[in-house]
């Protein structure tokens, strides 16, 4: 007792109790929206058209920034394999095909949601703060409308959706991107390179499944901190960062969760 | 109509994304010129290097962990089908040494640190505290630009360096479980197949994506305007710029160096 | 109805706590407040800047639970019951908050709209409630209007609009008047007087402009350092034995200025951050 200073150790109770809350937090957000997105959200009062807008807001303004991204990964990703494969044996004919059947199954969702998690992640925490610091939610709460249910559930159908078309248009875009670098850099024939025949419905199921996932976790975690924002403009932008870094780190979690799930299922079949 | 809206759309888009470039090319070149003579405010550096660099290993840590152990996980299928361990270690390190580390461990600074920078940058701006520097005849640039953008460098480089090692670390422990590969099987092979050239390789990737993270996040955070919903609309920005700038800087290194 | 109102039997107090205390992080903010409004009652609640006198009323509409004690509004046991029973109480409850709390992303009519469209009102009826209820706040025919196109003084009024509009049996007024001339200061006080009088709903209003309040309520409660300092009849006020509050309520040097001194000294903005 005597050598650990007692302002530290009270610092750390408040420290472990603010960890709790938050997780207690978390979980009651992340349940809200999935019982309201089933039930009550289909019950009350709902605002038209709001799903439609928040996939305007998600999904046609990440659109450019998605394809852009994806696309310049998908030159990367087949410039490094082609420079591997041509140093021991020729194997550029393969490169397309072991390419499509990674983006589908991984790269392509994965690396859609990254982004999604920075964009998205970030747009949803400061609105949502900036009407939790301006009192807005309280006010919500002052015509008994959860805050959850008006807010959270229509992103969370919005982005689900969103993740899994945008992951489509993004893997759209790298596949094309890579076949023009296999063709202006290493001569891989588009023929040869645009070649499904390894992507297999297991590996669409298990793609498909991440988007999903990725999709849905984003809105809860970034609704989350922005509920959790205190103060003012301060008090805003450090609810986004924590959004931002708590989507990304999910995303990573999940793929690494439901990769490891779908290894377990298929095995060496993958 | 609809294709004047979306011609019209795609200017002002385009138009708005040109000025960011530009803004951030003009002031990548006042931080440059501010180092000629290289006066700097050392306890700054000193505060964002802990702030920015201590305080991001958990999450660096904690993410590079996953990364390594994801990579186990996707090769893993492959290395059943054909039997290939001994190319495992190789695999993992050739991707995450070169690609995979820089750019996650980039994405994840940017939202930690570069967010953290931009919002702390932005409530300055929106609180007028900018123009009270420049009041006291401080350089803004000087004084807060200048220490953030060699901080958040220095501390990128450290985070990817700590990161791949700790990847491995994460890789050796998965392939163990799940394909039962021996952690110094691993090691070998990835000594024996990578060289150098390749570690480095990503270094200098973490360098660059250190400065565009730092330039982008400053640049938006002292740009801002309107109150609470403006920070965080600059942080959201910020992001997305350096997120964006991080996948065309990789692909021109990557064409570049080859 | 007739089951959410079993509970109004005792006494008929619309608002009535007992030993409320709320604290955050690290700090108290109240202490063992007790305080009782009747029906028809108006309460004025004055003190100094950040005494507690918003939390105070955040507790009374049921939006912060408090630490210790016990909230009853208008029968119900706020500081115990399940949140949707509280949301139920809140329904019933209008009210104005400090910094308006307008909806951005709506316009000014849907923002009077609101607690009517999700208080199970009658489509049919809201659109003419609501342009009679900016019509009575002087804000006639500004239903299309965005929150951030209006000055300070007519998002109050919006939210005044706001609060009332569904006929709450209860309304709390958090600085109603704060950074308004006196003209409209006067005004919006014979508005809630004139509301009330068509009512008969209760009445809580914080305020910083201690006449103006003191004309308005029939009792005023005094708020310093999260404790009750001083209750009692308004006309009583300014003449209450307690030196402080006396000072305070007719902004006197000496004390009044101790008062505020220490209200003032909190934490520097920003603080956050930079950790
Ligand atoms: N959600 C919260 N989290 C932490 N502290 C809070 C919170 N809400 C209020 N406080 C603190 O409680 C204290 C009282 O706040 P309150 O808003 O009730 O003051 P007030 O009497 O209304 O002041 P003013 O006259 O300035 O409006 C303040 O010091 C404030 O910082
Ligand atoms: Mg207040």
């Amino acid at each position: 007792m005597a050598l650990v200073p007692r302002r530290s150790l009270t610092s750390l109770g408040a420290r472990t109790l603010d960890l709790v809350d938050a997780v207690t937090d978390l979980v009651r957000v992340a349940a809200g929206t999935v019982s309201g997105a089933v039930f009550t959200y289909w019950r009350g009062t709902r605002p038209k058209g709001e799903i439609a807008r928040q996939m305007h807001a998600i999904g046609n303004r990440s659109l450019l920034f998605v394809m852009v991204t994806l696309g310049f990964v998908g030159m990367v990703m087949v410039y490094q394999t082609c420079l591997l494969t041509t140093q021991v044996v020729d194997g550029r004919g393969q490169v397309g095909a072991q390419f499509a059947r990674l983006l589908v199954l991984d790269v392509g969702p994965s690396l859609t949601a990254m982004m999604l998690a920075t964009r998205v992640g970030a747009g949803i925490a400061a609105e949502i703060g900036s009407m939790k610091v301006t009192e807005q939610i309280d006010a919500l709460r002052m015509s008994a409308v959860t805050p959850v249910d008006y807010l959270i559930v229509p992103r969370f159908f919005a982005c689900v959706l969103m993740t899994v078309v945008l992951s489509i248009f993004g893997m759209a875009a790298s596949w094309a991107a890579g076949g023009l670098t296999g063709y202006y850099s290493f001569q891989i024939n588009p023929r040869t390179f645009f070649d499904l025949s390894m992507v297999a419905p297991a590996h669409v199921v298990l793609g498909m499944t991440k988007a999903v996932a990725y999709g849905a976790a984003i809105p809860i975690v970034a609704g989350w901190c922005g509920l959790r924002a205190r103060g003012s403009s301060e008090g805003v932008g450090a609810a986004t960062t924590a959004a931002v870094i708590g989507s990304s780190f999910a995303v990573i979690v999940l793929d690494f969760i439901i990769s490891a799930i779908g290894l377990i299922f298929w095995g060496a079949g993958l | 109509m609809i294709l004047q809206r979306t011609l019209t759309t795609l200017g002002a888009r385009s138009m708005a994304v040109a000025r960011d470039a530009g803004g951030v090319f003009v002031l990548l070149l006042e931080v440059l010129r501010s180092l000629v003579p290289p006066s700097m405010d050392g306890r700054e550096l000193m505060r964002n290097l802990y702030k920015m660099g201590y305080r991001s290993v958990p999450i660096v840590v904690l993410t590079a962990l996953f990364v390594g152990a994801l990579m186990v996980v996707q090769l893993a299928a492959f290395v059943k089908q054909f039997g290939a361990t001994a190319l495992v270690g190789w695999g993992t390190g050739y991707a995450v040494f070169r690609e995979v580390g820089p750019i996650l461990i980039g994405l994840m600074f940017s939202g930690r640190v570069g967010a953290n920078n931009t919002a702390e940058l932005a409530t300055m701006t929106v609180t007028d505290q900018i123009d009270g520097l420049q009041a006291l005849a401080i350089d803004p640039i000087r004084y807060l630009v200048v220490p953030r953008v060699l901080a958040m460098i220095v501390c990128l480089v450290a985070l990817t360096v700590i990161g791949d090692l700790v990847a491995l670390i994460g890789a050796m422990a998965m392939s163990q479980v799940v394909l039962d590969i021996h952690p110094l099987t691993l090691w070998y092979s990835l000594v024996d197949n990578l060289s150098t050239a390749d570690f480095l390789h990503g270094v200098y990737k973490s360098m660059v994506f250190g400065a565009a993270i730092a330039l982008s996040s400053c640049y938006f955070g002292l740009t801002v305007k309107g109150g609470a919903v403006g920070v965080g609309r600059a942080v959201n920005a910020a992001v997305v710029g350096a997120a964006v700038s991080i996948c065309f800087l990789d692909f021109l290194m990557t064409y570049l160096t080859a | 109805m007739t089951a959410q109102r079993d509970g109004d039997a005792g006494g008929g107090a619309a608002v009535e706590l007992q030993g409320v205390t709320v604290g955050f992080v690290s700090r108290r903010v109240l202490t063992g407040v007790t305080l009782r409004v009747p029906r028809g009652g108006r309460l004025g609640i004055i003190g100094p800047a950040a005494g507690g006198k918003s939390v105070l009323l955040k507790v009374i509409a049921g939006l912060l639970r408090p630490d210790a004690g016990a909230v009853r509004v208008l029968g119900h046991d706020l500081a115990a019951a399940r949140e949707r029973e509280v949301a139920a109480v809140r329904r019933r409850v209008g009210m104005l908050f400090q910094n308006y709390a307008l909806f951005d992303f709506l316009s000014v009519g849907d923002n009077v709209a609101f607690p009517l469209v999700h208080g199970g009102a009658p489509p049919e009826g809201i659109e003419a409630r609501v342009a009679a209820r900016l019509r009575g706040v002087g804000l006639a025919g500004s239903e299309r209007k965005l929150p951030s196109e209006l000055s300070g003084g007519m998002k109050k009024r919006v939210g005044i609009a706001r609060a009332t509009v569904a006929r709450p049996e209860l309304a709390l007024y958090d600085e109603p008047t704060a950074g308004l001339d006196p003209v409209t200061t006067s005004k919006i006080y014979d508005l809630l007087r004139a509301d009330q009088a068509e009512t008969g709903g209760t009445c809580v209003v914080v305020s910083s402009d201690v006449a103006a309040v003191a004309g308005f309520a029939d009792t005023i409660a005094m708020l310093h350092d999260g404790r009750v300092r001083w209750v009692g009849p308004a006309a009583a006020l300014f003449d209450a034995d307690d030196p402080l509050v006396r000072s305070f309520a007719r902004g006197e040097e000496r004390e009044g200025a101790a008062v505020l001194a220490r209200a003032v000294a909190i934490e520097p903005p920003g603080a956050g951050v930079w950790s």
